[in-house]
């Protein structure tokens, strides 16, 4: 498999697609995210999480050395994408597929999930809702 | 011309058997009551479309100095590094009025002399009661508090008190209210699926003068309510000096 992190730049399109999920901030703020940068990430699915409070796709991804690194993507609930045209099959172990996120700030390898495109050239989002507030101000 | 009034008074009779009858076992025949709306069903806060009341920017809580400066306080730690992530982080539920306004649906569930919330996000429930009972003198103090409600008009008006202070006022946690907190919540429909809340928010010891929001809610007569176990596989964290964290092993 060919590289597999782009940097942001030549993401262009995919950051006008890709659209935050403020509901996300329901359950935990974004602080551990960088969310400057948009990463892509192109590898096999390993395993897809269909749990609570969040979904989460680890994918085997070939590092430099052409060793798989796994990553952790953490996406929305299964309540919440159950009702947005995802299911438990969505993702499958073995797939091969493209991932952008929002990385970790640091070295670790996980991420904010904000699309995927499937081999069948599917590309699955999470949320049509707008970009989070940054404001505090409280909404009753 | 013999059979009528015969026929009359057996049916007064008949209908004043019934009347008895009813009488008796407490059904005293009255007035149907005022048809209310149906509110029932699953409803979804639709983030993105909340309005506030009046024009220009969203209302800001007006805090008291002591409230003022817990704020302050919370800024001052949040540049540090510290207090970036909130107990949410740790699956505990945010109580009123944050619970109101999750990315989870809700159903309201209408029974005699009561509405019950159920609430998807950390599994909440909130209890309504219209059956003309008061608040307790002395509330125990909890995350969604004690809640009563009557109907104005063609308006379910529902008045919560009994908050514990643990909880945050809003999301931005450094917003903190008192056991004084009072939350009342205006429900009513502006079309047949379309619920309009109103929330007003006074605390006598938090904040200088009442704040209010509105939210507009979707029902989606096609949805169930599912299962949130928040600790099923949370792999999100707050630090105790609430910073956040992150769980890769897998």
């Amino acid at each position: 498999m060919k590289p597999c992190i782009t940097r942001i730049g030549t993401c262009a399109l995919w950051l006008t697609l890709a659209v935050l999920p403020a509901a996300a901030l329901a359950h935990h703020s974004y602080a551990m995210f960088d969310l400057s940068k948009t990463v892509t990430l192109q590898g096999t699915i390993r395993d897809f999480q269909w749990t609570n409070p969040h979904s989460w796709i680890w994918i085997d991804v070939p590092g430099a050395d052409g060793k798989p690194a796994q990553w952790g993507i953490e996406g929305m609930s299964p309540n919440y994408l159950a009702r947005r045209g995802w299911s438990k099959h969505t993702l499958n172990p073995g797939d091969k597929v493209s991932v952008v996120i929002h990385p970790l700030k640091g070295a670790d390898h996980g991420g904010s999930f904000l699309s995927v495109t499937l081999a069948d050239g599917t590309v699955m989002r999470q949320s049509g809702g707008p970009p989070p507030s940054s404001g505090p101000a409280p909404n009753p | 011309m013999f059979q009528k009034p015969v026929r009359r008074i057996r049916w007064v009779t008949a209908v004043s058997l019934l009347a008895i009858g009813a009488a008796a076992t407490g059904a005293v025949a009255q007035s149907p009551a005022p048809a209310t709306p149906d509110l029932g069903g699953v409803w979804e806060v639709t983030m993105g479309v909340r309005t506030r009341p009046g024009p220009g920017a969203p209302e800001q809580p007006s805090l008291t100095p002591e409230y003022a400066q817990k704020l302050a306080d919370f800024k001052a730690a949040q540049a540090k590094g510290e207090d970036e992530e909130s107990p949410q982080a740790n699956c505990v539920p945010p109580g009123m009025p944050g619970i109101m306004n999750q990315p989870y649906p809700i159903e309201l569930l209408f029974t005699p002399g009561k509405v019950t919330i159920v609430i998807e996000a950390y599994s909440q429930t909130r209890r309504i009661f219209l059956d003309g009972r008061k608040h307790p003198d002395d509330p125990d103090l909890t995350y969604n508090g004690h809640s009563i409600g009557h109907w104005a008009g063609d308006t379910l008006v529902v008045d919560s008190v009994g908050f514990t202070p643990d909880t945050a006022l809003g999301p931005g946690q450094g917003y903190r209210h008192s056991d004084q907190m009072h939350i009342v919540e205006r429900l009513r429909l502006t079309d047949p699926d379309t619920l309009e809340v109103v929330t007003t928010v006074d605390d006598a010891k938090a904040l200088t003068k009442p704040f209010s929001g509105t939210k507009v809610l979707k029902r989606h007569r096609d949805w169930d309510i599912a299962e949130y176990i928040c600790e099923q596989n949370n792999r999100n964290l707050a630090t105790d000096k609430g910073k956040a964290g992150i769980i890769l092993n897998h």
